[in-house]
């Protein structure tokens, strides 16, 4: 968790992301973070995230990546 | 059939009646049959495409649906025995067996729509070539009649089957259904693209007649009709003059085009969205946003996100980000940040892709030079703001520049229309060589005095179209800005008493019939992006 929030904030120091549930419906993440985003996990956690994966589900939160990454490394 | 026609009006009605009077479970039914009617009659009975797409979409989902099964079936039996890599290899052979099925499917209905729609733009390229080396041979052009909507419905099948193969979709059983999901009435003539997870629930289920949701529906119509007859087709009388004479019309005169073309693409595109979104939501079936007051957009970026919002997105999940994310971008993104640093290499992954996207939107706008070159003005365009986004702002931050402020918010509203003005003067001119010349006589010859006096009334609209142009354009700003401060429209009307809510309805429908810009010439094939 801690290591992922490292990520988020470097990214975008100006988006609060603890509680936010809605980072890609409300706008907040746009398509070139999402791109930067995945290219950080894929290095820091050792998956590989396919574009079938970049769905509003799997980032609208930071559960919800949380989870995503958990279930690629489990995979 | 146009859907501003008297035609439309009673084929609408009918649909509805059949529609809620059909037994539950055969409105489906009903909707499929209506949709291939309005096919042939708008459509000018060419199924042949429509059917093709439907079947090759139908067949690839299918056997992707059997593969995936079985692939399941198999995988659940050995994974205990699997370590990582191998099911990491597992996985990697599986898809590529998918991509072959996928490929095939995609070339097939992609093929169908390049062979349609661009090949007389090679052939005449190829022979332009042939001619400038003198070899004395040329290869047979051929222009086709494009099938009515075949752009949208190829794009959404396409996005369909890719949902499909991704297993992010259980595919359709039913071909009826799947004939259906691709060829819903309202949006074969301009869109908006829809997604399966979207739509095809809404199609199958059995509507139940609301009187709100039809309410809303015609409210929502009369006012894409009043977009597209009271402002789009007035504005566009100023838009031919302009753009058909642009040896007379010169300096200001380009700049007043592009901006009255602005007025007149957006008034058109949205207006017909709006009759498609309204005639939908009649029969209980919600679109998908297609516009989100694009003009009020505060950079390019932000432009695309609320122009044609579902092609965008389209673009953006089954292109962009596969591009962006493929292992050679990924690779090219590590070295870039090495030799460039961190900042701009960082953004290498996404540069590439951004181009290839904005050179495909300009394609599917049409096959000439000219879309080519509008994909690369906003490609460029999206790359610089990004490039320049944090000199332009520590710029900013030196001069002591208010940024969080009405008049930078109305600054980069206005910046990014003029941006998007210049985009549609590539568009509209005959060619690239005229839309670069009206760009020079307007720099060059910038006179503000055609902007008073009978300056304005040289285009055929006489000084009581230009007021009638004028404050309707006003009053779609006034709503424009009203929504974008999250006032609903037809909500806070729905709240009025009886009267004053009649007051209004009665106002609009006499504007429509009053103001309307009506004629023999105008038809369906009058919307622009009918042709796209």
């Amino acid at each position: 968790m801690d290591e992922l929030m490292a990520i988020l904030t470097e990214l975008r120091p100006d988006v609060e992301f603890e509680g936010n549930t809605e980072l890609i419906d409300a706008g907040e993440l746009d398509s070139f973070d999402i791109v930067s985003l995945v290219g950080e996990l894929c290095d820091t956690f050792d998956i590989e995230i396919g574009a079938e994966e970049i769905v509003p589900e799997n980032f609208n939160s930071v559960e919800a990546m949380l989870a995503l990454v958990e279930r690629l490394q489990e995979d | 059939m146009s859907f501003t026609s008297v035609e439309f009006i009673i084929f609408l009605i009918l649909v509805m009646m059949v529609y809620f009077l059909t037994p539950k479970r055969y409105r489906w039914v009903a909707l499929f049959v209506a949709n291939y009617v309005f096919y042939y009659f708008a459509g000018g009975g060419y199924f042949l495409y429509l059917i093709l797409t439907t079947l090759s979409i139908y067949g690839a989902t299918m056997v992707l649906d059997q593969m995936i099964g079985q692939n399941k079936r198999a995988f659940a039996q050995v994974k205990d025995e699997l370590d990582r890599e191998q099911k990491k290899l597992w996985k990697a052979n599986f898809t590529k067996k998918k991509k072959k099925v996928l490929l095939a499917a995609v070339l097939f209905n992609f093929g169908i729509l390049a062979v349609l729609k661009y090949s007389g733009f090679v052939g005449s390229n190829i022979n332009a070539v042939f001619s400038g080396l003198s070899l004395g041979i040329s290869v047979p052009t051929y222009d086709f009649l494009l099938p009515l909507g075949i752009s949208f419905y190829t794009f959404q099948s396409i996005g369909y089957l890719i949902d499909v193969y991704r297993e992010k979709q259980v595919p359709e059983r039913n071909l009826a259904k799947v004939a259906l999901f691709l060829s819903f009435f309202p949006q074969m003539v301009q869109g908006p693209i829809s997604r399966f997870s979207q739509l095809a629930e809404q199609l199958y289920r059995p509507n139940a007649f609301s009187y709100d949701r039809a309410k809303f529906g015609v409210q929502l119509m009369v006012w894409g009709a009043f977009k597209k007859l009271v402002i789009a087709d007035r504005a566009r009388v100023i838009v031919d003059a302009i753009f058909g004479f642009p040896e007379t019309f010169t300096g200001t005169y380009v700049a007043v085009g592009a901006l009255v073309y602005c007025v007149q693409l957006y008034g058109d595109f949205s207006g017909g969205i709006d009759i498609a979104t309204g005639a939908a939501q009649i029969l209980g079936i919600d679109l998908e946003k297609n516009f989100e007051r694009p003009y009020l957009a505060t950079s390019i970026p932000d432009f695309w996100r609320r122009w044609h919002i579902t092609l965008g997105a389209w673009f953006r999940d089954y292109v962009f980000y596969p591009l962006s994310l493929s292992k050679f971008s990924t690779k090219m993104g590590k070295k870039a940040r090495k030799v460039f640093g961190n900042y701009v290499g960082k953004l290498f992954p996404v540069l590439i892709p951004q181009f290839i996207i904005f050179f495909l939107i300009g394609v599917w706008h049409g096959a000439e030079w000219k879309y080519i070159a509008f994909g690369f003005y906003n490609g460029t365009l999206i790359v610089l703001g990004i490039l320049l986004e944090q000199p332009l702002s520590q710029l900013a931050d030196k001069l002591g520049i208010k940024r969080q402020c009405f008049s930078w918010h109305l600054w980069q509203i206005l910046r990014t229309l003029a941006l998007v003005a210049v985009g549609k003067i590539i568009t509209r001119a005959a060619g690239i060589g005229q839309s670069v010349s009206m760009l020079k006589s307007m720099v060059e010859s910038w006179d503000t005095s055609i902007l008073f006096g009978d300056g304005l009334l040289q285009f055929g609209l006489d000084v009581q179209d230009m007021w009638v142009l004028t404050i309707a354009i006003l009053v779609l700003l006034a709503v424009s800005i009203m929504q974008e401060t999250g006032i609903s429209i037809r909500t806070t009307l729905a709240k009025q008493n009886i009267l004053f809510r009649w007051v209004i309805y009665l106002i609009a429908i006499f504007t429509l019939f009053i103001f309307g810009v009506y004629g023999l010439e105008y038809d369906a094939s009058d919307f622009i992006y009918r042709g796209f």
